[in-house]
Parts: C-alpha cells; structure tokens; sequence
C-alpha cells in the first residue's frame, strides 16, 4: 500500500498531491506536461527530496530520507540507464542479491522470453537499440519484486507494437503478482489499460480522481475534458 | 596514413632527448650495489606511498565528485595549491611544519622522525602525488553519468556496492591515469625529497649524488636502470584499464 503526500516547491507553483493507493492495485497521474506528476513519483522513489509531507511504503515510513537501496522501490522513467559495462543478463540480474540469483533464475528466465529479449541476452548493454535497451530496463526492475512499482513515462517514444506489448505484460504481471504500482503518462489510452482509476493533476493540485468512466462523464475541469478527449 | 607518420613523428621527438644516452661521456660506471639500493629504496617507499595516496585520495575524490558545486570548488582550490608548489619549496615547508618550531616534539615524543628517514620519504611522496590522484580521480568520476549510480542505488546497492559494480568499472581508465601520473609524479621527485629525505637515497638522489661524484658516466646506468623500473607499473595500469570487464 502506498499512502503519500507529497509537498514540493516549483519555481511556478507549489506541488502538492495527497495520493492513496491500495495494495496491488494500479493508480494512473494524469495531466498535462508539466503539472507536477513525474515530480510526485520522483519524490516518492527517493530521487528528489520532498519539501513536505510524508510517505508511507506499507509499513514503512520513507519520508526521512531512507536511503534508496532500502526502498523496496522499482521505478522506471524514459531513461534506460541500463549499465553499459555489463552485458544485458547482468544489468538484468543486478537487482537480485547473491542468494536471491539462484532462486530467482526462473522468473528471470520468464521476463528474459516475456519481454523477448533472448536474442540479445548475452550482448553488451552498450551495443543495442533504444526499444530493446527500454525491455531490459523493464525487466531489471521486475527482476527484484518490487513491493511498489512507479513508471513515469517508460512508454514515450517507443513503437506502437513494442507499447502494446509492454503493456499488456505489465497489466498481466501488476495482477499476478500483486505489487502496488502507479503510471505517469499523459496518454489516456495507455494508462486506461494499466489501471482503473487515475488522478487528475493540473499545475501541483489533484483536481479529480475516480475511475475512467467517472473522468469521463463528469470533467471536473475543461481541461480534463480536454485530456480526455479522443484524438 | 599521413596521420600515423605524424603520429609517429610527435613520438620521435618526445623520445629524442634520449638519445643522449648514447652521447661520448666515456665508459659508463656501474656501481651495483648502489644502484640496487636505490631502486629498492624507490619502489617499496613510493609504493607504500602509493596505498597511502590511493587510501585517502579515493573517498576524498568521490566526496568532491558529489559536493555541491561551491565547495567543489574550493576543494579544487586546495589541491590545486598543493600541486602547484615547487618542490623545492614543498620541502623546505614540510621540514618546517614537522620540524623542531612545529610538530616535530610531538613527533619525536612518539618516536617517529621526518628528516632522514624512510617515513619523511613517504611523507613527502604523499604530499607531492596526493594533489595529481585526487584531481585526475575528480575528472574520472565526472565522467560517469550520475543517473547510473541513482539507478544502481534503486536496484538496491548500497554506496560501496555502487562504487565497486557501476562508478570504478566506468571511470577505471581515468582511475589507472590518475595513479600513473602519481605514481610517476613520487617516483621522479627529487627538489622535495633531496630536502626532507636525502637519506634513503631513491632513484633521484642516487642520480644527483652519482652525477656530483663520478659525473655523467654514474648517471647514465642509472637512467636506463631507472626507466626499467619506474615504466612498467603505470603502464600495467593502463593496459589492465582498457581491457573490458567480463560480462561486457
């Protein structure tokens, strides 16, 4: 379960979202760009430092500055950040502690030929395209099980079929493996199918939350009407 | 191709000043025993000087690496005094500042000696090299992208985990650079040392003593005798540092 509020001074305006998410369920930030989402969830993660607030992980209150190892934390932005010294089985095993490795080969193996990155499993990191170095990102951070999963964005720029598919391993792994997990996305269409309801964030403030089809029958503002207006 | 005679060319002239070894300055005086002690003398000092600088100078260039971009800079500016000293006058100062006016009771009042002794070499090799690791250490690790030491650390490393799997592998070729050029730096001072430590004679002493009592003949062996010995380990280090790390 995540139970967060998150308070955070921009230079135009002040962020400030109080977000409840339960556990193993799925919560969409939706907005415009620049409304503030990326920067709840990297406040969340650990990567920016609150300027108020606190954040509950399940039993675990983050909120004084816990250090990022023990944060049972996997977050994934549009950045790979895949290492590129070591070969792509290793960046994907590079969560998972010494003991873990063995008893993890399994699930690991599962993500290796669900994200279909077998074909390049033993290259160098360095040397593969963005689409496949965005797959491995993937599996890195699912490779450890993390109790809270925060995506900002991991989707952008990629091919429509390599969107389609990440999608719908995520949503299948989100449901069988039960971990809590927020998206960031200002594409309806992608967050719709990751999750039942989301939060409407416009310049730091949540302005309505509830499921699709409540955003839909009644837009709290023009702008969410806007937002979620088919193309 | 006209690149590589270039190349080549730059080569010749870096290495012309040795041809000199070769000039008529008569037979060449070998004095084995001398020299053997010279050399160890040289390698097992800047050696233990080496562990010392690579000891501190290592966390000390990470904690820079990170600072904020004000004391960075100040930071920077202290090495960088360090490094610009003339050695001379490096010595002269550390003879003062652990001398009889400063804290050379309180050295001698726990034994230890800092003229004249295999600790004010060591002493003295630190201070001249630590300034060349730590600055070469700062440039390595800006190299190395911040978002993956943040990634690392969210897969669950700790900062030593970090530094030893993700910042070391990527920034080890400006390490092995940064160490070379202390190594060479401790190794090759003479205008500190001769002050601080005439005694043990390194390398550079025994050169100047062997110049002022037999003239260039004595220098001569030393020379080659000292380039066998002070070349392979900074090179060791760069090749060690170009190789890719298995796995990659």
């Amino acid at each position: 379960m995540l139970d967060a509020r998150v308070i955070k001074r921009r230079a135009r305006f002040t962020v400030d979202i109080a977000l409840r998410v339960a556990s193993g369920e799925a919560c969409g930030l939706f907005g415009a760009s620049g409304a503030g989402k990326s920067t709840v969830l990297a406040c969340i993660a650990g990567v920016e430092k609150p300027d108020g607030g606190q954040i509950r992980i399940g039993e675990l209150d983050v909120t004084p500055e816990l250090p990022l190892h023990r944060r049972p934390i996997g977050y994934l932005t549009q950045d790979a950040n895949l290492f590129p010294h070591l070969s792509v089985a290793d960046n994907v095993r590079f969560g998972l502690r010494n003991g873990a490795r063995e008893s993890g080969d399994a699930w690991v193996a599962e993500l290796r030929d669900r994200l279909r990155i077998d074909a390049i499993w033993r290259e160098p990191a360095r040397a593969i395209s963005g689409g496949q170095a965005r797959r491995v990102a993937f599996a890195r951070m699912l490779a450890r099980k993390p109790e809270l999963v925060l995506l900002d964005e991991p989707f952008s720029g990629l091919d429509r079929g390599l969107v389609r598919d990440l999608v719908a391993a995520i949503a299948t792994w989100q449901r069988e493996l039960g971990f809590t997990m927020v998206v960031v996305d200002h594409v309806a269409e992608i967050l719709e199918r990751l999750c039942a309801r989301a939060v409407v964030i416009e310049e730091g403030r949540a302005v309505q939350e509830g499921s699709w089809g409540e955003l839909r029958a009644a837009p709290a503002t023009a702008l969410v009407g806007e937002l979620l207006a088919p193309l | 191709m006209s690149k590589r005679i270039a190349a080549a060319l730059f080569g010749l002239a870096l290495l012309y000043p040795l041809i000199g070894l070769f000039a008529p300055v008569g037979p060449w005086h070998w004095d084995g025993a001398a020299i053997l002690d010279a050399v160890r003398v040289s390698l097992s000092l800047t050696a233990l000087a080496m562990v010392i600088v690579v000891a501190a100078g290592t966390p000390m260039a990470l904690y820079i690496a990170h600072a904020p971009a004000g004391e960075r800079l100040l930071w920077q500016g202290v090495l960088l005094i360090s490094v610009l000293l003339p050695p001379l006058a490096l010595g002269i100062l550390i003879s003062l500042a652990f001398g009889p006016h400063a804290l050379g009771p309180l050295l001698a009042h726990t034994g230890m000696r800092l003229t004249n002794t295999p600790l004010a070499f060591v002493v003295t090799q630190v201070y001249v090299s630590m300034g060349y690791y730590v600055l070469g250490a700062v440039a390595a690790l800006d190299g190395v992208p911040r978002a993956l030491e943040t990634q690392a650390r969210l897969l669950g490393h700790d900062s030593w985990a970090v530094f030893r799997r993700v910042t070391f592998p990527l920034a080890r070729l400006g390490f092995a650079v940064a160490l070379s050029l202390a190594w060479v730096r401790a190794l090759t001072e003479f205008g500190a040392v001769v002050v601080t430590a005439y005694y043990p004679a390194g390398m550079p002493v025994a050169i100047w003593t062997g110049l002022e009592n037999f003239g260039l003949p004595a220098v001569m062996p030393l020379l080659v005798v000292f380039l066998a010995v002070a070349l392979p380990l900074p090179w060791l280090a760069q090749v060690l540092a170009q190789r890719r790390p298995s796995g990659a």
